[in-house]
């Protein structure tokens, strides 16, 4: 698929990671520059770099990180045609669907291909991929695209409404993942697609619960079973270290410590207005532009009283940073006693798909299973009495077909 | 003497003899017998002799039996029988057992239930309505009547049951099913059906890794077929078990363990691996051998005897195999050039980051999960003073299941509360030189000033930085 080569070549996909917000490919061809807000830089620079390196930019701007493109990363940096697949739908998709090395493996439709790159690097050269995409331009972009990346082995694409038209390959795939508007049209289909000799599963994904209600009773009508239905989601983190906490013995010593002082400042206010008044006693025809001026003090001093509580404010800081000198050694450089917590961001992502799981066991197998007791019993019994009696037809019927896919209808549809 | 016991030990974690039980290296070639010729890697799985395979009973639970060889297996209340009955059949059906023979049957599909008038207006609580009693059933259990008999009567003999609903007659005949019917399903060994296994089982044993948890870690590890991994798992093997399901025989792990011997992971007895395949891709070293400072104990001693006779030959050669391989092995892992690290571990994350991720690959992946939001908290803030980690960021899994039954569709009623915290990071290179490749290392000082630089490099400019670039990334940062 991407290079796994040490260091970076010509022609090589890489991820220029500028911040966590801009991710982007970018084709190395040597001759050509990458400019972006954060410097310009030359391909042919990059060549020969190991990896995962960090460059400087030639114009002093910023630098960058040169990543080796995976499936994951592409996710971030892939250009939109469509909504696309994010990690945890993926992942779990992969799960639940056994998807591994040499797995053979339908997607519909290709979108832009989140998905897709992510099951071609998990499946390997041993496995594959069909995708099958309805838009005619979407599908060609997507070609090119698998192209460059050297997953044209890995993955066929096929241009292709399968909801009307089915799939190019029959009973030959591990599991079917639908990503389509109308996926229970496409069900009898998948069920062509899956290989017969042995426990397949199939997922539909549909952000509407009116979707999903449809597509099981399209399942079950197919007669899949163990149908069930999840979702899942990342909820990120942010993780940010914080000054520690004060006591609240520290806030009342603080409070009162402020308390006394503003008590004080009365008492000498008191006094200070004693003290004028006396003054005025004695000398009571003064000029009164020196009463102004004493108002003027008053004024003065009551918006002082805002300054007060700042300097109590400024006084906690500093005595908070004293206390957490303090128990350490003498050292005053000493940073902030500091808590590292972490909580969901105040908007996460809520909801991309409901995911809906199901098996297939083919009838033959079925069938073969209960062909081998029955050298000792012929008759073949079922749990509930009133599906014996299509148990019985179906059961000689299933050995003799080899594929003998429309044989579950019989036995699993009621 | 002494020495021995170090060798012997030695031989036996490189070689596994621990964890794979005997029985396993006869099944070997019946296994590869099953296989069609088409797709190599994953063929058609069919039970052998020897296997621990899952059932699932009619109650819900499920069980890990071990099928020894034409010997008895109990499923206790469901009922007792031969295990060859499972030999070489494919997984996934469903048995009833009858006289201890298993017939298979189709499986259940979902019925709709046709909506009434009725409702519990009437049914009260504590009102004496089955006159059929315990001692009657357990007489007509003996004398062979069907479970969907007994259900039957009892439903006849229920004073209030027409008085239901349709939605709680089906509640009440599965719930006499569950109680009565013989019964039982072979579960396909798939990672997902393991590891929901082990979770239900005991959660804490792998250390709350849930299958989206794993499904996450796998899929963010960059794990692929032909990769090289370096797994450190405190969690009964479940990432190990992950990855090995992953590569199916195409890459390498090594794991670091904290015993002398070869470490138990009990969760890789579900896969039924074979020997051979194990011991090509797995290899374990621990955090003793795996220190570059470490020097064998026994590697001096070893030359200045020279052995007696055959047994002690034997020995010695043995020793030699498995100290030559414990080189190699320490060798391989000091190369480095790993493509991803997986960490789930009880002991300090950042010293086994720092520790490991020397033997990534440039861009290699590091993905550390732990139970506890708060020591991934710790770990992030100290790797994002480290310029050699880009964007260590720190994420919760959330899963939530649906009931999905005609006209019924709603998520459970219990939910599974945590399956942990995940940290991802990407290895990179900070090569001071490395910014020099533009030919500008005049402009260094001016990078490292926060204007215009692009990333949090380090010191003060880090922590706005950062803060500002995660909070404006919140859907973003969901991606990786």
């Amino acid at each position: 698929m991407w290079s796994t080569a040490r260091t970076i070549a010509a022609n090589d996909l890489v991820i220029i990671w500028l911040t966590r917000d801009l991710v982007q490919p970018l084709y190395i061809s040597p001759g050509k520059e990458f400019n972006s807000k954060f410097g310009n830089y030359r391909h042919s620079d990059l060549i020969g770099l190991p990896y995962g390196s960090k460059v400087g930019s030639r114009n002093g701007r910023g630098f960058i990180h040169v990543l080796r493109p995976t499936p994951e990363l592409w996710t971030m940096a892939l250009p939109h045609r469509t909504q696309i697949l994010y990690l945890a739908d993926i992942a779990f998709i992969t799960s639940w669907l056994d998807i591994k090395s040499g797995s053979r493996v339908i997607e519909a439709g290709t979108g832009s291909g989140s998905f897709t790159h992510s099951t071609a690097r998990t499946v390997g050269p041993k496995g594959h991929l069909w995708s099958y995409e309805f838009h005619e331009a979407r599908c060609t972009k997507a070609r090119e695209e698998f192209e460059c990346h050297g997953m044209a082995d890995i993955v066929t694409l096929t241009h292709r409404n399968v909801c009307k038209d089915g799939f190019t390959v029959e009973d030959t795939v591990d599991a079917v993942f639908l990503d389509l508007p109308a996926p229970w049209d496409a069900v009898e289909h998948a069920k062509k697609a899956l290989r017969k000799d042995r426990l397949t599963r199939i997922c539909c994904f549909s952000p509407c619960m009116e979707q999903v209600l449809r597509t099981v009773s399209a399942l079950n009508d197919a007669g899949f079973t163990d149908i069930t239905m999840y979702e899942t989601l990342i909820r990120p983190q942010d993780v940010t270290a914080i000054p520690k906490p004060q006591s609240v013995a520290s806030v009342g010593e603080r409070l009162k410590q402020a308390e006394k002082k503003r008590e004080e400042k009365r008492q000498r206010q008191i006094a200070d207005a004693n003290n004028k008044k006396r003054k005025r006693g004695d000398a009571d025809s003064g000029p009164p532009a020196s009463e102004g001026g004493e108002g003027k003090r008053v004024r003065t001093e009551s918006t002082g009283a805002q300054d007060r509580d700042s300097v109590i404010v400024a006084e906690a800081a500093q005595e908070s940073t004293d206390r957490a000198v303090q128990p350490g050694d003498a050292d005053v450089d000493t940073a902030e006693e500091t808590v590292v917590v972490s909580k969901t961001f105040p908007e996460v992502r809520g909801h991309t798909s409901y995911l809906t799981f199901a098996c297939l066991l083919p009838a033959s197998l079925i069938a073969r299973a209960t062909a081998v007791p029955t050298e000792e019993s012929i008759s073949v019994e079922t749990r509930a009495t009133e599906e014996t009696n299509n148990a019985r037809t179906a059961a000689p019927q299933a050995l003799e077909i080899v594929a003998g896919e429309d044989v579950e209808m019989t036995l699993s549809a009621e | 003497m002494g020495v021995f016991t170090v060798g012997e030990m030695m031989s036996e974690r490189l070689l596994f003899s621990h964890n794979i039980p005997l029985s396993e290296v006869s099944t070997l070639s019946m296994d590869t017998q099953a296989g069609t010729s088409t797709t190599p890697a994953n063929t058609t799985r069919t039970i052998q002799a020897g296997y621990t395979v899952l059932v699932k009973v009619p109650t819900g639970e499920v069980r890990s039996v071990k099928l020894e060889d034409d010997s008895t297996v109990n499923l206790g209340r469901v009922g007792s029988f031969n295990s060859l009955k499972l030999i070489n059949q494919p997984y996934g059906l469903t048995y009833d057992i009858v006289d201890k023979k298993l017939k298979a049957v189709p499986p259940h599909s979902i019925q709709e239930v046709e909506d009434t008038e009725a409702t519990n207006e009437l049914i009260n609580d504590g009102e004496f309505v089955q006159p059929l009693t315990s001692e009657e059933i357990e007489a007509l259990k003996k004398s062979g009547v069907s479970a969907s008999e007994i259900i039957k009567r009892q439903i006849e003999q229920h004073a209030n049951y027409s008085l239901k609903t349709e939605y709680s007659k089906e509640k009440y005949k599965k719930r006499k099913e569950a109680k009565y019917s013989k019964t039982f399903t072979t579960i396909d060994p798939t990672l997902f059906n393991i590891c929901e296994y082990w979770f239900n089982k005991d959660q804490n044993r792998l250390r709350d890794i849930r299958i989206d948890t794993l499904s996450q870690m796998l899929n963010l590890g960059g794990v692929r077929p032909g990769g090289r991994y370096i797994v450190v798992d405190d969690a009964s093997g479940i990432v190990v078990a992950g990855v090995l399901e992953r590569l199916s025989g195409d890459g390498r792990v090594i794991t670091i363990c904290d015993v002398e011997s070869a470490p138990a992971y009990p969760v890789l007895t579900q896969l039924n691996l074979n020997k051979e395949e194990l011991a090509s891709v797995l290899s374990s070293l621990n955090w003793a051998t795996a220190d570059e400072d470490y020097i064998p104990l026994l590697a001096s001693n070893e030359t200045a005897r020279e052995p007696q006779n055959e047994r002690q030959k034997l020995r010695a050669s043995k020793r030699k195999a498995a100290s030559d391989s414990l080189i190699n092995l320490r060798e391989e892992l000091f190369n480095g050039e790993f493509d991803g690290l997986l960490v789930a571990s009880e002991y300090d994350l950042l010293s086994i980051v720092d520790k490991l991720s020397p033997y990534l690959a440039g861009s290699g992946s590091i993905v550390v999960q732990s139970p506890n939001a708060q020591s991934l908290a710790d770990l992030q803030n100290k790797m994002r003073q480290q310029p050699h980690y880009l964007a260590p960021a720190v994420t919760e899994v959330w899963l939530r299941r649906y009931q999905v039954l005609p006209g019924r569709t709603h998520p459970f009623m219990n939910m599974s509360g945590s399956g942990g915290f995940l940290l991802h990071a990407i290895k990179v290179y900070d090569d001071p030189t490395a910014q020099s490749a533009a030919g500008r290392r005049a402009k260094k000082p001016r990078l490292e000033s926060a204007e215009g630089s692009s990333e949090p490099v380090m010191g003060q400019g880090v922590v706005c930085a950062q803060m500002s670039d995660a909070s404006n990334t919140a859907p973003n940062s969901s991606l990786l």
